[in-house]
């Protein structure tokens, strides 16, 4: 009996969580008149219209701006992933002079996010003449402070024996790091699943810096809601569920490692 | 320190900082000159980018971002010093903004922390096969785009016959809400959104964090017959320490970044008396102003490092609390 109240918080977060989405499912066959009347949940028939408009480019193409999503979120995500843990490496695993202060100047980027950057940046990318180019989107947000932090903590969690080891048997820095990769295999996968949402749901930088041929996900979604009279909001529901699929698929692929480099994490 | 060090030192932080350089130093660099500049200088147009090089500094060429082909002749002084940071602080409509964005950040963390944390204990008494499915139902708000979220909260939420008001508003006697008219729930309804998008994730943190506390702490507890209140002070509470203040910092940043949500539920506007105006819609407001008004990136850019001491603050609080609350 005692239990009750617990499992009857859990159940409401459980159900908070999951019916929306599962409405939102079920509304990619509804007409618009049945959407409209939300606790309504089943629809009257199942027609896979929406999804065959979507794919066939019908309202826009869809299925190009899907892999243009899929590209700067997943580039963006494995190299910051290499490119922090590579300079976490060296900050907790490497003694050499003025470590302290190039940390606190890599961190320093915490402070001002790139979408307060937004302006400079495009104004800069402008410049490059890479406007409309989806590396000008991947690669701004590679630099992660945050990464630093995370990668430093998880190195520092690593035996120096192993680094001592790997010095006598004459591995460089270099090797040594690469060595050491297998080992921290579940933070790795953590932060790259991490890196990618955040990048998978970046609304701002595209809308400034992407040509109409080559936005990304989100924008796709804005614009299939923008002119919902037009379009029917079935369609956007697909969207939508459709944007969902991959992420929901990486965690499930993530979720065990992740949950094994969060509890390392947390006994520091 | 050998040249052989050296070079590998070089090797494992160059890329990061050659991007770090690349992509946002130069970017500061570029906005911190930009807000020192005129608005009526150099607008630049989407499409058309006029070359650096060639501005001379008394008579300049001035592209209307109306007709881009037309150049006109203005003379203005190019720098004017602090004069667009001075603007924005007189700027109510700035304050406004700062003032949602600082409820909206702290709203969502004072909610968001204790939730996640009461999860996170009644999960840990959970058997692990439905802990994890549940923690994994937790997530999902998280894993979607923002703007689908919004899309939910507008269709499904909201609205005299949203979910909202069908299932708790009615049933607790009161009359149904106007979430998106009202100006009293436009911010309210952004938290709810900011708590369901971010409490799995926080949960699952504080989950691990429990599952890191070693069981002998618990079966000590047990034999000495501790309380519910101290086993929570003296166990839990420790366990989820680090994760929380991570928690936090991340929620932080991320509220001053919020852009796509508020973005989509009110269409780019500030909503009703611009009562759901966060800082980043109002500075892409600013600097491109859609239809009417001319692009004041100066203006956008001064607002924008106006943030950084504001949020440098309020991690430095973070730290601070940290220390006070937690101490080693």
């Amino acid at each position: 009996m005692r239990r009750v109240p617990s499992f009857l918080l859990l159940g409401v977060a459980a159900l908070v969580c999951l019916y929306p989405f599962a409405w939102m499912f079920l509304s990619s066959f509804k007409t618009n008149k049945e959407i409209y009347q939300p606790t309504l949940f089943f629809p009257s028939d199942y027609e896979w219209d929406s999804y065959a408009g979507l794919w066939s480019g019908e309202y826009l193409p869809f299925l190009d701006y899907f892999l243009h999503s899929i590209f700067v979120s997943g580039g963006q995500a494995l190299l910051a992933t290499f490119v922090t843990a590579a300079a976490g490496f060296a900050f907790s695993k490497m003694s050499f002079r003025g470590s302290g202060w190039l940390f606190g100047i890599a961190i320093l980027i915490i402070l001002v996010p790139k979408q307060a950057l937004a302006v400079p940046l495009f104004e800069w990318m402008a410049w490059l003449g890479w406007q409309g180019n989806l590396w000008s989107l991947a690669l701004p947000g590679v630099a992660s402070g945050l990464g630093v932090i995370f990668f430093s903590q998880v190195f520092r969690k690593v035996p120096d024996e192993l680094v001592d080891l790997a010095k006598v048997e004459g591995l460089s820095p270099v090797r040594t790091f690469v060595a050491l990769l297998p080992l921290i295999a579940p933070a790795l996968m953590t932060f790259c699943f991490l890196h990618f949402i955040l990048s998978w749901q970046e609304h701002l930088l595209p809308l400034l810096m992407l040509d109409d041929e080559n936005l990304t996900l989100p924008i796709a979604l804005a614009k299939l809601r923008d002119s919902s009279h037009r379009i029917p909001e079935a369609v956007g529901m697909a969207a939508a569920t459709l944007s969902l699929i991959p992420v929901v698929f990486l965690f499930g692929l993530c979720f065990r490692k992740m949950k094994t480099a969060l509890v390392e994490l947390s006994l520091s | 320190m050998g040249g052989k060090t050296g070079f590998s030192l070089l090797c494992l932080l160059g890329p990061f900082f050659a991007l770090w350089a690349l992509f946002w130093l130069v970017p500061l660099g570029m906005g911190v000159d930009l807000s020192l500049q005129s608005p009526d200088f150099r607008p630049v147009h989407r499409e058309a980018v006029l070359p650096e090089d060639s501005a001379p500094s008394s008579s300049l060429t001035f592209l209307d971002w109306r007709n881009p082909q037309e150049e006109v002749e203005v003379v203005a002084p190019r720098y004017v010093g602090l004069e667009n940071f001075e603007r924005a602080i007189a700027d109510s409509k700035f304050h406004k903004a700062l003032s949602n964005t600082l409820i909206y950040v702290f709203g969502s963390i004072f909610v968001i922390l204790p939730l996640a944390f009461a999860l996170a204990v009644n999960l840990h008494a959970l058997a692990r096969i439905p802990r994890g499915v549940l923690v994994f139902l937790l997530m999902i708000p998280g894993l979607a785009l923002p703007g689908v979220l919004s899309t939910l909260f507008y269709l499904f939420f909201h609205g005299r016959t949203g979910a909202l008001n069908q299932y708790l508003v009615i049933p607790l006697g009161f009359d149904p809400v106007n979430w998106m008219m009202d100006p009293a729930f436009i911010m309210p309804s952004l938290i709810i959104q900011a708590v369901w998008r971010w409490t799995g994730l926080v949960t699952l943190f504080f989950l691990c964090g429990l599952e890191a506390i070693p069981r002998w702490q618990f079966e000590v507890a047990r034999i000495e017959g501790v309380g519910p209140w101290m086993r929570m002070r003296s166990i839990l509470f420790p366990g989820v320490r680090h994760l929380a203040v991570f928690a936090a910092v991340f929620l932080v940043v991320d509220g001053f970044a919020a852009f796509s949500g508020a973005y989509n539920l009110l269409g780019g506007s500030g909503g009703i008396l611009d009562s759901g105006l966060l800082l980043v819609t109002y500075v892409y407001q600013v600097a491109f102003p859609g239809g009417s008004g001319r692009f004041d990136f100066p203006g956008a850019a001064a607002m924008s490092l106006l943030v950084a001491p504001v949020t440098a603050f309020l991690l430095f609080l973070l730290l601070q609390a940290r220390k006070t609350f937690f101490p080693r």
